[in-house]
């Protein structure tokens, strides 16, 4: 008798489905109504934030992007605008696997009036040889009518073995 | 340990694991789109899907319209939403003409119909993918088409497809395990231990391979004790690691496969082994009854007794702290304590896992249940429905700042407008742009004249003013030697001043050009600022009002799903401390039954031994 039990008990730990029961299929039809109504306002929320503090005429986002990442591999980002520090960000592994992977981090977002502007960006992390590694890129740009995307880009460049840094205007 | 107990259905259940693998490199066209990808790549599917849903209602990721779609619908399934993921799917297979979409879109809509349980249309969704998925998700795809066979008992095609397949992170081995143990329960017992030998054999010394294998091992040796071959089951138990989680089960599987051979002393190496360690395995209370059950075949009447009667005072205290646990769910504690438990992963929906238990009186006898997916699912439900409040709290907090920004805004628009207003009227812009264009057509007059005098410095024109004045002096008009010198020193001034002037001419041109540039740049702003002025004159009021209105409308609707968020965790917690009260009455009703085996043990011990004392004193009487 008792090893009619115990034998269940082993043949039983196979993770195949398990079939649920009424009360749990009506709680989890709940909850992702739940989900789905809160993630509806959720979407109302963030684009009523964003007009409200980032009004599309004078709106400057920037955005972080990685490719390969074999050259240089990073930790932290540091953004002055017209020499005014706005941004320092530092990324968790999780993050910069993210950028590698194709993710883009919109990193800072503010409000600038039109007329010309300063971005200077520094990237620390770990370049060839495992070595510690800090470069700055900049770019002067016309901030006009209309919302503004620059992209700071990190890529190889294969043919000095090295990492490049680049700001510019995403097109 | 209940990360890898749950791996295999892990795999299949949580789309996010997988779905993350769907990146292959991506040309990203439009920032919001990696925008999307980066949050959802870091694993947070709740704000990934929030700011996709927002691009997409903002037209700012229009360069990826299908794969934007595709990825909504996975990410949907990630976070547990699998209707509005079906409902995508569905839309996306009658919308989309790219077959690569159409692909991926059938695998997705496969895995939502193997969750659900229809069995033969997740099969049909898998048959309707026409060519290659992205090699990340081809594993997956097997996988899954072998649990689907494995459920419909389809089991030589599913032995097939996982034939000589070696797919990633031991994937084949969980799925050959899944399918051993499936053919052990069908009654195919040669084909289902060939399988599961396999798995126990492996080569591979990950943790979570070695558990794999310890499970398949204690599945294979239980399945030869039911098959009545012990000498078979021995050597295959005795491969399970003696720390690990089964080690319990395999120990007493040893004793059984000694004590069917008849060699009870054997037994009771493993048996006596497990009486030592913790009584809330159900393998351990098991051993409380082997034990003496040797003893008893071993003649050892006394000790058997003995341990008969320490056997049925542990379950009665077991049974004493399962009363203090349930009457501690009661309280309402349970859930707290379970969420605080340190290692939790910070995943979101369907990929959450809870890794470890809390030390709490409860805590101790939740291990079965925590290995259900039933409750696992509930604490995710759970779990996230406490992070939607967490949510909306905050951004009921935010609401009453964007009232105050826009309350701030509105006074700064009514005092600051009327000043404005007045210091742009004070100048009078089109006035300086016709005169701007007056200097403009003067400066194009002066350059094409070549009036080089006209752009003369300051001492050069009082040099030409004073030569001037020179030259209308009347004596000038005389005719002696002295005068005619003076004459020719005028002209050699005015033609020095002049080969001066027309020298500087082209540099004084541009720097003239330049300034009147610069002012231009200056009209153009002040009549940008004039602009905008009069845009925030007509619109600014209608803007204020309509951000007015939608706060007006959210705030009320964040309010309302707070209450419906807490009526909801009522319900929830309602439902897993039944499930947990009910897990506990299970393990109490359990220890009622070896009790009660104990006692009849007992009493056949002491009846055997009463006989035989009876037996005995009948033989010193007889003598």
């Amino acid at each position: 008798m008792l090893r009619s039990f115990l034998m269940t008990l082993v043949l039983g730990v196979a993770a195949l489905p398990v079939a649920a029961d009424d009360s749990s299929v009506a709680l989890d039809r709940e909850v992702q109504d739940l989900k789905k109504e809160v993630l509806a306002l959720n979407r109302e929320l963030f684009l009523l934030e964003e007009e409200l503090l980032y009004p599309a005429n004078s709106q400057v986002a920037l955005f972080v992007s990685m490719d390969i990442g074999d050259f240089f591999s990073l930790d932290s980002v540091q953004i002055k605008i017209n020499g005014r520090e706005v941004a320092n960000y530092l990324y968790s592994e999780k993050e910069a696997e993210a950028l590698i992977r194709g993710g883009v981090h919109r990193i800072h977002i503010e409000n600038l009036k039109a007329g010309e502007h300063e971005v200077v960006a520094f990237f620390t992390g770990t370049g060839p040889q495992g070595r510690d590694y800090k470069r700055g890129a900049e770019l002067r740009f016309e901030k006009g009518l209309g919302a503004k995307y620059m992209e700071l880009k990190i890529s190889d460049r294969q043919s000095k073995l090295q990492p490049e840094f680049i700001i510019s205007e995403w097109e | 340990m209940f990360r890898r107990a749950l791996a295999i259905s892990c795999l299949l259940f949580a789309a996010g694991g997988t779905l993350a693998e769907v990146g292959e490199p991506v040309t990203v066209r439009d920032p919001h789109y990696g925008d999307v990808l980066f949050h959802f790549y870091k694993g947070d599917y709740f704000e990934s899907l929030v700011r996709l849903t927002a691009a997409q209602e903002k037209s700012r990721v229009d360069n990826h319209a299908e794969e934007a779609e595709l990825l909504k619908g996975g990410l949907a399934l990630s976070y547990g939403l699998h209707e509005e993921a079906g409902e995508i799917f569905d839309a996306l297979l009658a919308s989309t003409t790219k077959p690569e979409i159409r692909d991926r879109t059938w695998f997705f809509m496969a895995k939502i119909r193997y969750q659900r349980g229809y069995l033969d249309e997740a099969g049909q969704a898998l048959a309707a993918i026409g060519g290659e998925l992205p090699k990340e998700l081809e594993p997956e795809r097997r996988l899954l088409h072998a649990q689907i066979l494995i459920q419909q008992e389809r089991f030589d095609e599913a032995i097939a497809l996982l034939d000589g397949w070696k797919g990633p992170k031991g994937w084949s081995d969980y799925a050959r395990y899944n399918l051993g143990v499936a053919l052990v329960r069908g009654g195919r017992f040669a084909d289902g231990a060939a399988l599961l030998e396999r798995v126990g054999r492996l080569s591979d010394d990950r943790d979570e391979m070695l558990g794999l294998k310890d499970k398949a091992n204690v599945a294979l040796g239980f399945t030869w004790l039911k098959n009545e071959q012990p000498e078979r089951a021995r050597p295959i138990l005795q491969r399970v690691r003696l720390n690990g989680p089964f080690s319990t089960k395999a120990l007493l599987g040893v004793g059984w496969a000694d004590s069917d051979k008849g060699d009870y002393r054997s037994a009771l190496t493993p048996w006596t082994e497990l009486q030592a360690r913790n009584v809330l395995d159900a393998a351990v209370q098991e051993s409380l009854l082997a034990v003496p059950y040797a003893l008893g075949k071993l003649n050892a009447t006394r000790q058997a007794a003995a341990e008969y009667e320490s056997a049925i005072l542990t379950f009665s205290r077991e049974q004493q702290r399962l009363e203090a646990a349930i009457a501690d769910i009661d309280s309402g504690r349970m859930l707290e304590r379970l969420l605080d438990a340190p290692e939790q992963s910070d995943a979101s929906g369907w990929y959450w896992q809870l890794n470890a238990l809390p030390d709490s009186t409860e805590g101790r006898y939740l291990y079965l249940l925590m290995a259900s997916h039933q409750f696992q699912e509930g604490l995710k439900n759970y779990r996230d429905t406490l992070a939607l409040r967490e949510n909306l709290q905050n951004w009921k907090s935010s609401i009453v700042v964007f009232e105050s920004i826009l309350e701030t805004r509105a006074e700064g628009y009514a005092t600051r407008l009327p000043q404005i207003e007045q210091s742009l009227e004070a100048a009078d812009i089109g006035e300086i742009r016709e005169r701007h264009a007056a200097m403009q057509a003067r400066l194009n007059d002066i350059e094409s004249r070549r009036d080089v005098i006209a752009l003369a410095n300051r001492n050069e024109r009082r040099a030409a003013e004073e030569l001037a004045l020179v030259k209308q002096n009347p004596v000038l008009q005389y005719s002696t030697p002295e005068i005619e010198d003076a004459r020719n020193r005028i002209r050699l001034m005015e033609g020095v001043l002049r080969w001066s002037a027309d020298r500087d001419f082209p540099a004084r041109v541009w720097r003239q050009r330049k300034a009147l540039q610069d002012i231009g740049r200056v009209i153009v702003a002040a009549e940008r600022a004039r602009f905008a002025v009069d845009d925030a004159r007509i619109n600014e009021p209608a803007a204020l009002n309509e951000f007015d209105a939608r706060i007006r409308n959210l705030e009320p609707r964040i309010n309302e799903k707070l209450i419906a968020l807490e009526q909801s965790l009522d319900r929830q917690r309602g439902y897993l401390h039944g499930l947990a009260k009910q897990e506990l009455r299970q393990q109490y009703e359990r220890l009622d039954t070896y009790t009660v085996q104990a006692r009849f043990a007992l009493a056949a011990v002491y009846d055997r031994a009463t006989a035989a004392s009876n037996a005995n004193g009948a033989s010193e009487d007889t003598q």
